[in-house]
């Protein structure tokens, strides 16, 4: 009964794009003015997961301008006069899923990618969106739409882990258009990798062992903050010199020095316990703003270092590991309970971006509490990503990025019914035959 | 007395510690009941409140929990409120040969054919994923070789249990494994040799086949020479033919006494595989599969065996882009004998989430039974060894796992393992 409400309301919204003009997504200039921002929107009747850690049995969140208005249990939010309603009773709504390490759009894992320069270990002067296909990197060329029909609504994608450093990561909605419409933070961050790397270590070249790859890491952040002094100095001196001139442009200093002046964070991928003080200790000689690890397979082992100072892990692909007494860790969920903040991740396409949630039940079957969970798939990751203002959770002022279940999120079984992304419905299950399926 | 049992303890202490967290605990075979909980057999109908009764390692009795009765001294294991089903059979691990991420010894790439290579040869039995993989219900695997060999050794099913690859393994060599598509290509036509394309495969298969029919034909031809010779005075017996280690089991492929497991993704390598089915007439299990879906009827008409991995995850995207939940639906629909493997990949591909790939088959629009057979009964018998695991009927091995729910559900967990009729020793999660 309710399905149908939404089907025909589905229907009635889509008539009400095509008569405003609005292109059919996910065509360019599809999130251009639409009637859905124009007014005020109301998804009404279900059990709302805020994913700030508040749930409300017969929740309303109202949507006006492709932000979240209001957001709270029927009793107290009202629906206003002429609000275009969407029934979503029986449902159960989600802020949209975010993916704090992904590689979608940057080609086949385990085949030709472009996510990874190997010419050079240290190649921050790289910009990520400049590799991202904006539907899926050839062979899958409907990436992006798959992981938009599981709920995905933004992932940060990334460069590869084989250099040390790998470049400039970028944060993007999966809402179709070009790479620029979608992208909604450049440079998110400055991708890392510590640990050995066995492709330079192959050809003889630094770093064949992991003092080596932490000495590039610091050579690079030296020279980026000495070239940042060089610029201060031109600055100061310009007026007073006509002859002073700046230093050469280096593109990759350049993009460093963010990192040096902490406008941006740091991610780095690692896995052995040693290679993860090895990243705090890099974060703590250069005081990066945030410091944020991926895999991190061992960050159990050093649970409390890394809680005391904030030090965010983005758990995945790989969710379970055994200690050495054959012990099984539930990575995700031991270091939530030990005060680490987690997120949790695809490493897409190591799991396909559409299995985001069922990453996330794997760490709820191993005990990880439900709430948390959720969090890992969305308010988490858009801190580590410095987007906590805008997503990552149903709350007022946040875009309005909402995904619709047919029930709990985290069972394989349930279907993602619609997903909003800035308040435009931007996929539905009815009208995509195969996209539960896929 | 104190001592005493303290000594047996050290003993047993000792013997985990020598064979891993693979080893069932030593001790007596005395029989077990597990009683109460919704025993599902894999062969039948569930049973509500059912009780299974095993004696001497084998599985002697099933029915309903007042049907079954214990035998004096049995130990009583209360299974009320829980699943109890018959150990889960993964198709396709690669365990037990060397270190995730390091070169494995599965694939021995100095020739895209490897057939005279056995696994047994490479497998370590002190890998604790054997161990993992039990404790996760896991109690019969194939260890089969990677994807970089177009014909690869000799496969071995095991059970996760036992200090040797003689204990673990199953009697009878499982089959050959066979790799079309992009696994040979990267391995060898990368180097700028046969195979560096998708002919070149084929062609590496055929030409192997008809050096292995000629060997073959040698072989009959001496043995009815032999037989001929047998009933004549003075009669020299025959020279044998030279033996070619390497033909041996193709030889055997041929003459029906092995299967061939062909690794193969799209729909163009599927057909591939059909084509030398058709050509060469051996008993084949496609593997992977991913387009399968494609090709069901194709495939149901030869009545070949299907084993799905659903995810698509792991290094094989390249040629699994086209993945569908819906492969193992589909194929089922079609009349194909259908199991589902898990692969040992990470996150939802890893193989203690077997299980899972079964329920993303059923979202996928396959019966719940059918999952269900498809990592138990269906899977034993795609490799060939149903008449001894796979499901929970009298005679058959006592490999039972305790459930503590549906099996289908995200939450549910492994409590209790038995392999043989003897419990795996399970560890609490590290808290």
């Amino acid at each position: 009964m309710s399905e149908r409400t939404i089907v025909l309301a589905g229907a009635a919204l889509a008539l009400v794009l095509a008569s405003a003009g609005a292109s059919a997504p996910p065509g360019p200039g599809a999130r251009a003015g639409t009637a859905a921002e124009a007014g005020v929107t109301a998804v009404v009747g279900a059990r709302v997961l805020t994913g700030a850690g508040a749930e409300y049995g017969n929740g309303v969140v109202l949507i006006e301008g492709g932000r979240i208005k209001a957001v709270g249990p029927a009793a107290s939010v009202p629906v206003p006069a002429g609000a275009e309603v969407f029934d979503a009773s029986g449902r159960v709504v989600t802020p949209g899923l975010v993916d704090s390490h992904s590689h979608l759009g940057l080609g086949p894992s385990g085949g030709v990618t472009e996510d990874n320069e190997m010419s050079d270990p240290v190649t921050p002067e790289l910009r990520i969106i400049d590799s991202i296909h904006p539907e899926g990197e050839g062979p899958d060329e409907r990436q992006f739409r798959r992981a938009l029909a599981e709920g995905v609504t933004a992932v940060a994608a990334r460069p590869g882990s084989g250099n040390v450093v790998g470049g400039q990561s970028a944060v993007l909605k999966l809402r179709g258009g070009t790479v620029d419409d979608m992208v909604i933070l450049f440079p998110a961050d400055m991708k890392m990798a510590l640990g050995r790397k066995g492709f330079y270590s192959s050809k003889g070249v630094m770093p064949t062992t992991k003092m080596g790859a932490a000495y590039l890491v610091r050579k690079a952040l030296v020279e980026a903050a000495e070239y940042g002094e060089a610029l201060e100095r031109y600055e100061r001196r310009k007026a007073g010199d006509p002859k002073a001139s700046p230093p050469p442009r280096d593109l990759g200093k350049e993009a460093m020095l963010k990192v040096v002046r902490r406008e941006i964070p740091v991610h780095i991928h690692v896995h052995s316990s040693d290679d993860i003080m090895t990243a705090v200790r890099l974060a703590e000689e250069f005081g990066f703003l945030r410091l944020s690890l991926g895999h991190a397979v061992e960050a159990y082992k050093v649970a409390g270092e890394l809680a005391r100072r904030g030090v965010a892990v983005v758990v995945g692909p790989q969710m379970i590991a055994y200690d050495d007494q054959g012990r099984l860790v539930n990575l995700a969920g031991y270091l939530a309970d030990k005060g680490v903040r987690v997120d949790i991740m695809t490493d897409a396409d190591v799991v396909q971006e559409s299995f985001l949630r069922c990453q996330a039940a794997i760490a709820v079957k191993y005990g990880m509490d439900p709430r948390r969970a959720l969090e890992a798939i969305t308010l988490s990751p858009a801190r580590t990503l410095g987007l906590e203002a805008r997503i990552g959770s149903l709350e007022p002022g946040k875009d309005a990025d909402l995904v619709v279940f047919d029930g709990d999120p985290f069972d394989v079984a349930t279907r993602v019914l619609a997903v909003f992304i800035e308040g435009r419905r931007v996929y539905e299950y009815e009208a995509e035959a195969e996209g539960g399926g896929k | 007395m104190r001592a005493a049992s303290f000594a047996a303890l050290a003993a047993g202490l000792a013997l985990a510690a020598v064979t891993g967290a693979a080893a069932p605990d030593a001790g007596p075979d005395k029989a077990l009941v597990i009683r109460g909980g919704r025993v599902v057999t894999a062969a039948g109908p569930e049973i509500e409140n059912g009780a299974v009764l095993v004696e001497g390692g084998k599985i002697k009795a099933v029915g309903g929990a007042d049907a079954v009765a214990a035998p004096p001294g049995a130990e009583v294991v209360d299974a009320s409120g829980r699943w109890v089903l018959p150990g889960l059979v993964e198709c396709l691990a690669s365990i037990g040969l060397g270190e995730r991420y390091e070169a494995g010894e599965g694939e021995e790439l100095s020739d895209p054919v490897a057939a005279g290579l056995r696994l047994l040869d490479a497998l370590d039995p002190f890998d604790k994923r054997f161990g993992q993989a039990a404790r996760a219900g896991i109690t019969t695997l194939m260890v089969a070789p990677g994807r970089a060999n177009v014909i690869g050794a000799q496969a071995v099913v095991v059970k996760p249990r036992g200090a040797t690859a003689e204990e673990m393994a199953l009697p009878g060599p499982a089959g050959v494994k066979l790799t079309l598509g992009e696994g040979p290509k990267s391995a060898f036509g990368a180097k700028g040799r046969l195979p560096g394309t998708r002919m070149g495969s084929a062609f590496v298969v055929r030409k192997a086949l008809l050096e292995a029919a000629e060997y073959a034909r040698k072989r009959r031809d001496h043995q009815a020479a032999v037989a001929a010779a047998k009933g004549k005075k003075g009669a020299e017996p025959p020279a044998a033919p030279p033996r070619r280690l390497d033909l041996e089991p193709l030889a055997d492929l041929l003459d029906g006494r092995l299967t061939a497991f062909i690794e193969c993704h799209r729909a163009d390598d599927i057909q591939t595989a059909l084509r030398l089915v058709d050509e060469f007439r051996f008993r084949a299990v496609l593997v992977g599969a991913t387009e399968a879906y494609k090709s069901a009827g194709e495939i149901a008409r030869r009545g070949i065996p299907v084993v799905v991995g659903v995810m698509g995850v792991g290094p094989k995207r390249v040629e699994t882009k086209d993945v569908s939940l819906g492969n193992a639906a589909a194929l089922v629909a079609a009349g194909v004998k259908t199991a589902i493997a898990a692969e040992d990949a990470l996150g939802v591909g890893a193989q203690e989430e077997l299980a899972l790939s079964a329920a993303l088959a059923v979202k996928g629009g396959l019966d719940r039974a059918s999952a269900l057979r498809a990592v138990t009964l269906t899977a034993a018998e795609v490799l060939g060894v149903a008449s001894r695991v796979g499901s929970l009927e009298p005679g058959k091995d006592a490999d039972i796992v305790v459930l503590d729910g549906d099996p289908f559900s995200y939450r549910t967990r492994v409590e209790r393992v038995w392999i043989d009729g003897r419990p795996v020793r399970m560890i609490e999660p590290l808290k």
